[in-house]
C-alpha cells in the first residue's frame, strides 16, 4: 500500500523532478557518492571511504614543535650589512635577512636583549616575533618530510603555524599509526652521515663523518645564472685535513673521475661525484673548508639539490626547537571514537526526527525533513574530504549544523504554513522568499562567527569551524531551495 | 495547553518580561567579574589556554586507583564519564617529567589518548581565540546593522547574543567546566543560533502585518521548536559523548545545552519584551516605514 501511494506521488510530481533546485540536489547528492567511495575507488577503506579521518579517530600521534628564532623588522640609517654582520657578532647566533628590512635570528632572545643590540648600531626594532621566515619555515617542513619518509612511516603531515604578523611561530607533525614514543624519536632523530672516497673498483674509505661539516646552505647556483645547481657545505679544519690527505693518497687529485667522493646517509649512498678539476687541482696545494656538492643542471638538479641539502644535514633541523604541545591517541581508542560519532550522528538525526514529529504529527514533512538533512551530511562530507579533515571537534561541528539546519527548515515549514492554510502558489513564492531571507540573514552571521576559527591556525578547531561553514554554505545554496520546493509539492498536493 | 504556551509571550508587559533576563546577566556579570579579581581570567582556563596535559583513559580501574598511580604528577582533576570513561587533567610539567608520564601511561593504559599543550602554545592560543570571540562578534554586529538598519531591533539581537555568552560563561565558572578549545567554539557557535531565533523574532514582529499579539505568539511558537529540536539534537550528542568518553565533544554539547536554555530566556523575554515595547510605544512605526 505504501508503494502504491509513493508511486502515485511520483507521478504527481513529475514536474518536481524537472526543478533545478530538485536536480541540483540530486547531483550534489550523487557526486558526494561518488567522491567519497569512487574518486578514487575506496572501498576497503571502511565506512569512511575518502574522508580524510584526524588522528583522534584513526590513531597516531602528533607533535608541535616551537621556533627558538625571531624575526624582527627594524628601522636603521646606518648601513644594514654592518648590522647584519655586527649583530651575528655580538649575538653569536646566525642571523640573516629575510627581506629589506626584516632579519631572522635563529637563537632565542626577548624583545629587550634585541633592542640593546640593536641600538649599538644605530637601528632601532619596530616589530618584534616569535618564529623564522616563510624560507626558512620551508627548509624545516622539507626536513621533516624527507625524515619521515626515509623511516617509511605511512601517513604523515606536516604543517606550518603562521601567527598574525606572518612569522611561522609553530611547525606540526602528524603521525598515523605511530605511538607517542616512536613520534618522539623520530622527530628528534638524526641520521648518521658518511664521506667516503673511492679507492680501486667497488672499495671505499671512510673520509670523514657528519660531525665535520660545520655548516651547509641553501641550494644556489654556480656561477650565478648558468642554471647549474649544487649545495655549498663547509667543513672543520680537521675534517679538510682529512679529504686533502685522502684526496692525495688514493690519487683522486691526480685522475678525479676514478675516485668518486660519496655521501652516505645511514649507510645507504646519497651522493656520489667524482672531484671538479678546479677542486682536484686546489687540493693538491692547499687545504679546502668550503665545497660545493654540484646536482648539475635545470630543475631537476634543483630538486636534487633541495633533498642532498637535507642529507648533508642529517636530519638536523636548522633552527632550535622546543616541544610546544604534543598527543597521541591508540588506534583502539580512535576505532571506539569513530563508532560513538556515528552512534551520536544517527541518535541526534533520530532525536530531531522525533521532536519535529511530535510539533508536526505529520509523516509528508518530517520524512523529507529528515532526508534533506541526511543528503545534507553526505553532501558536507563529500565536499569536506577535499578540504579538511574529520576529527571530533569536526564530528561535533557536523552535528551542530544537523541542528541549524533543521531550524532552518521549520523556519520554512511554519512560515509557508502560515495559519495552518495552505497558499496559493503566488502567496507561497513570497513566502518562501520571505523564510530564505531569515536563512540567508541567519547563515550569514553563523559564517562570520565560524570564520576567524576557519582562517586561524587554532590547531584543533580548524576542522570543526570549516565544517560549519561548508554546511551552513550547502544548505542556502543547495538544500534549503530544495526542500521549499518539496514541501510545496507536498502541501500542494 | 501547547497554546497557552506559545501565549506566554503576550501575558506580561514589556518591563515584566525584560526584568528577569537583565537580572540574570547582571548576576553572570557578577560572577565573571568575582572570578577575574581571584583568578585573572574571566573564566577558569583548561589546559588548552593554562597549558598542561589531559589524558583519557578508558579502563575498570577507580578514581582512587588512578591517582594513586599518577601520584607523582601535577594531577588536577580526575572525571568520570559513563562506561569506564575517565578524563584526567594534568597541570604544567617538564618535558623530562611528561616524557616519563608518557611511558607510565602506555606501560598501564596503552589505550590512552593523551594531549599536552604547553604553556607558552596555551597563551598564544588563549590570544587566538580572544581575538577570533572579538572579531566573530563584531562580524555578527555588522551583518546584523545591515539585515536589520534600524537601531534599537539591531542592538536588541547584539546585546541578547552578548548576554547568551556571558551568562553561559558564567554557568560555566559555576559548574566549574573550563574554557577550552572545544569550550570556545562551542561559544562561538552560540553566536550563529542565538542570532538565529533573535532574527526571525525581529523579521516576524517588523516586517510582517497583522496583529502584535499573533505575530509575537507564532513567532513563539516557530522558535521554541527551532530551539527546542535543536536542544534534542545536542542533548543526544551530549548523552552519547558522556558515554563514549568523548571529552571534546561532550564540552562542546554541554556549552551548547546551556547557552541554548539562556538564549530561550534572553530570546522571548527580553528580546521579545524589548520589541513589543518598541512597537507599542510607536518608534516602530517611525523607524521601519522610514
Amino acid at each position: 500500500m505504501r508503494k502504491g501511494s509513493e508511486k502515485m506521488r511520483k507521478d504527481e510530481t513529475h514536474p518536481l523532478m524537472k526543478d533545478w533546485r530538485i536536480l541540483v540536489l540530486i547531483a550534489a547528492v550523487i557526486l558526494s557518492v561518488v567522491s567519497i567511495y569512487l574518486l578514487p575507488p575506496a572501498f576497503d577503506k571502511g565506512i569512511q571511504g575518502n574522508v580524510q579521518l584526524g588522528l583522534d579517530l584513526e590513531g597516531g600521534s602528533w607533535i608541535q614543535l616551537e621556533y627558538k628564532a625571531e624575526l624582527v623588522t627594524f628601522e636603521t640609517t646606518g648601513s644594514v650589512e654592518e648590522l647584519l654582520i655586527g649583530l651575528s657578532e655580538d649575538l653569536d647566533a646566525e642571523v640573516s635577512l629575510v627581506d629589506t628590512n626584516t632579519i631572522e635570528i635563529r637563537k632565542p632572545f626577548t624583545r629587550e636583549e634585541l633592542e640593546q643590540a640593536f641600538a649599538q648600531y644605530g637601528a632601532t626594532i619596530t616589530r618584534y616575533e616569535i618564529g623564522v621566515g616563510t624560507e626558512t619555515a620551508e627548509t624545516v617542513k622539507r626536513i621533516l618530510e624527507e625524515k619521515i619518509n626515509r623511516l617509511g612511516t605511512r601517513d604523515a603531515k606536516v604543517n606550518t603555524l603562521t601567527t598574525f604578523g606572518g612569522a611561522s611561530r609553530y611547525i606540526r607533525v602528524e603521525l598515523a599509526g605511530v605511538d607517542m614514543t616512536t613520534a618522539q624519536e623520530i622527530v628528534g632523530q638524526q641520521g648518521r652521515f658518511d664521506i667516503r672516497i673511492q679507492t680501486t673498483g667497488n672499495e671505499t674509505e671512510h673520509v670523514l663523518y657528519g660531525d665535520a661539516i660545520t655548516s651547509v646552505g641553501n641550494p644556489a647556483q654556480h656561477p650565478i645564472g648558468s642554471n647549474n645547481w649544487g649545495v655549498p657545505f663547509t667543513i672543520s679544519d680537521d675534517g679538510a685535513r682529512a679529504l686533502r690527505e685522502s684526496a692525495i693518497r688514493t690519487g683522486a687529485t691526480d685522475r678525479p673521475t676514478d675516485h668518486e667522493l660519496m655521501m652516505l646517509l645511514d649507510d645507504e649512498v646519497v651522493y656520489s661525484a667524482p672531484l671538479s678539476a678546479d677542486l682536484a687541482a686546489r687540493l693538491k696545494v692547499e687545504e679546502v673548508r668550503n665545497l660545493v656538492a654540484s646536482t648539475g643542471v635545470g630543475d631537476d638538479a634543483l630538486n636534487r639539490a633541495m633533498i642532498l641539502e637535507i642529507h648533508l644535514r642529517a636530519g638536523a633541523l636548522p633552527v632550535d626547537v622546543t616541544i610546544a604541545g604534543s598527543g597521541s591517541v591508540s588506534a583502539a581508542l580512535g576505532e571506539h571514537f569513530k563508532t560513538m560519532s556515528i552512534i551520536a550522528g544517527i541518535i541526534a538525526l533520530l532525536t530531531v526526527g522525533l521532536v519535529v514529529y511530535y510539533r508536526y504529527r505529520e509523516p509528508s514533512i518530517v520524512i523529507p525533513m529528515l532526508l534533506i538533512n541526511t543528503s545534507e551530511i553526505i553532501i558536507l562530507l563529500g565536499i569536506a574530504r577535499y578540504f579538511t579533515q574529520l576529527d571530533l571537534a569536526a564530528i561535533a561541528g557536523l552535528i551542530a549544523v544537523l541542528g541549524t539546519s533543521i531550524d532552518q527548515l521549520v523556519v520554512i515549514t511554519d512560515e509557508v504554513l502560515h495559519e495552518g492554510k495552505v497558499p496559493s502558489p503566488n502567496v507561497y513564492l513570497k513566502r518562501l522568499s520571505r523564510a530564505l531571507g531569515i536563512i540567508v540573514v541567519a547563515a550569514s552571521t553563523m559564517i562570520i562567527a565560524m570564520l576567524p576559527l576557519a582562517v586561524m591556525d587554532l590547531s584543533s578547531l580548524r576542522g570543526f569551524a570549516i565544517i560549519t561553514i561548508l554546511g551552513v554554505l550547502i544548505g542556502v545554496v543547495i538544500t534549503r531551495p530544495a526542500y521549499g520546493k518539496i514541501i510545496m509539492a507536498i502541501l500542494s498536493r | 495547553m501547547a497554546f497557552d504556551l506559545y501565549d506566554l509571550v503576550n501575558k506580561y508587559p514589556p518591563q515584566q518580561m525584560m526584568a528577569i533576563p537583565l537580572a540574570i546577566f547582571v548576576i553572570g556579570l557578577m560572577i565573571i567579574g568575582v572570578n577575574f579579581m581571584f583568578t585573572g581570567a574571566p573564566v577558569s582556563l583548561g589546559i588548552d589556554f593554562a597549558g598542561g596535559t589531559a589524558v583519557t583513559i578508558i579502563t575498570d580501574d577507580t578514581p582512587e586507583q588512578l591517582e594513586s598511580y599518577f601520584a607523582s604528577y601535577p594531577l588536577i582533576s580526575i572525571g568520570e564519564g559513563l562506561n569506564r570513561g575517565n578524563y584526567l587533567r594534568f597541570g604544567p610539567m617538564s618535558d623530562d617529567q611528561f616524557r616519563l608520564l608518557s611511558q607510565d601511561i602506555g606501560a598501564r593504559y596503552p589505550d590512552a589518548k593523551v594531549d599536552q599543550i604547553g604553556e607558552s602554545f596555551g597563551e598564544t592560543l588563549q590570544q587566538q581565540a580572544l581575538f577570533a570571540l572579538l572579531i566573530s562578534f563584531i562580524g555578527m554586529s555588522v551583518i546584523v546593522f545591515i539585515a536589520f538598519r534600524t537601531v534599537i531591533p539591531s542592538i536588541a539581537v547584539v546585546f541578547a547574543a552578548f548576554a547568551d555568552i556571558l551568562i553561559t560563561a558564567a554557568i560555566m565558572d559555576i559548574i566549574g567546566l573550563p574554557l577550552s578549545l572545544g569550550t570556545t567554539a562551542a561559544l562561538l557557535m552560540l553566536i550563529g543560533y542565538s542570532v538565529d531565533s533573535d532574527i526571525l523574532l525581529t523579521t516576524r514582529i517588523l516586517k510582517r502585518q497583522g496583529k502584535l499579539e499573533d505575530k509575537l505568539s507564532n513567532a513563539f511558537r516557530t522558535g521554541f521548536i527551532m530551539t527546542t529540536t535543536t536542544l534534542s539534537a545536542v542533548l543526544a550528542l551530549l548523552i552519547v559523548s558522556w558515554i563514549g568518553g568523548i571529552e571534546i565533544i561532550l564540552q562542546i554539547a554541554t556549552v551548547l545545552l546551556i547557552g541554548l536554555i539562556v538564549d530561550l530566556i534572553n530570546t522571548w523575554m527580553f528580546n521579545a519584551g524589548l520589541l513589543k515595547w518598541y512597537v507599542q510605544s510607536g518608534r516602530a512605526a517611525k523607524e521601519v516605514r522610514r
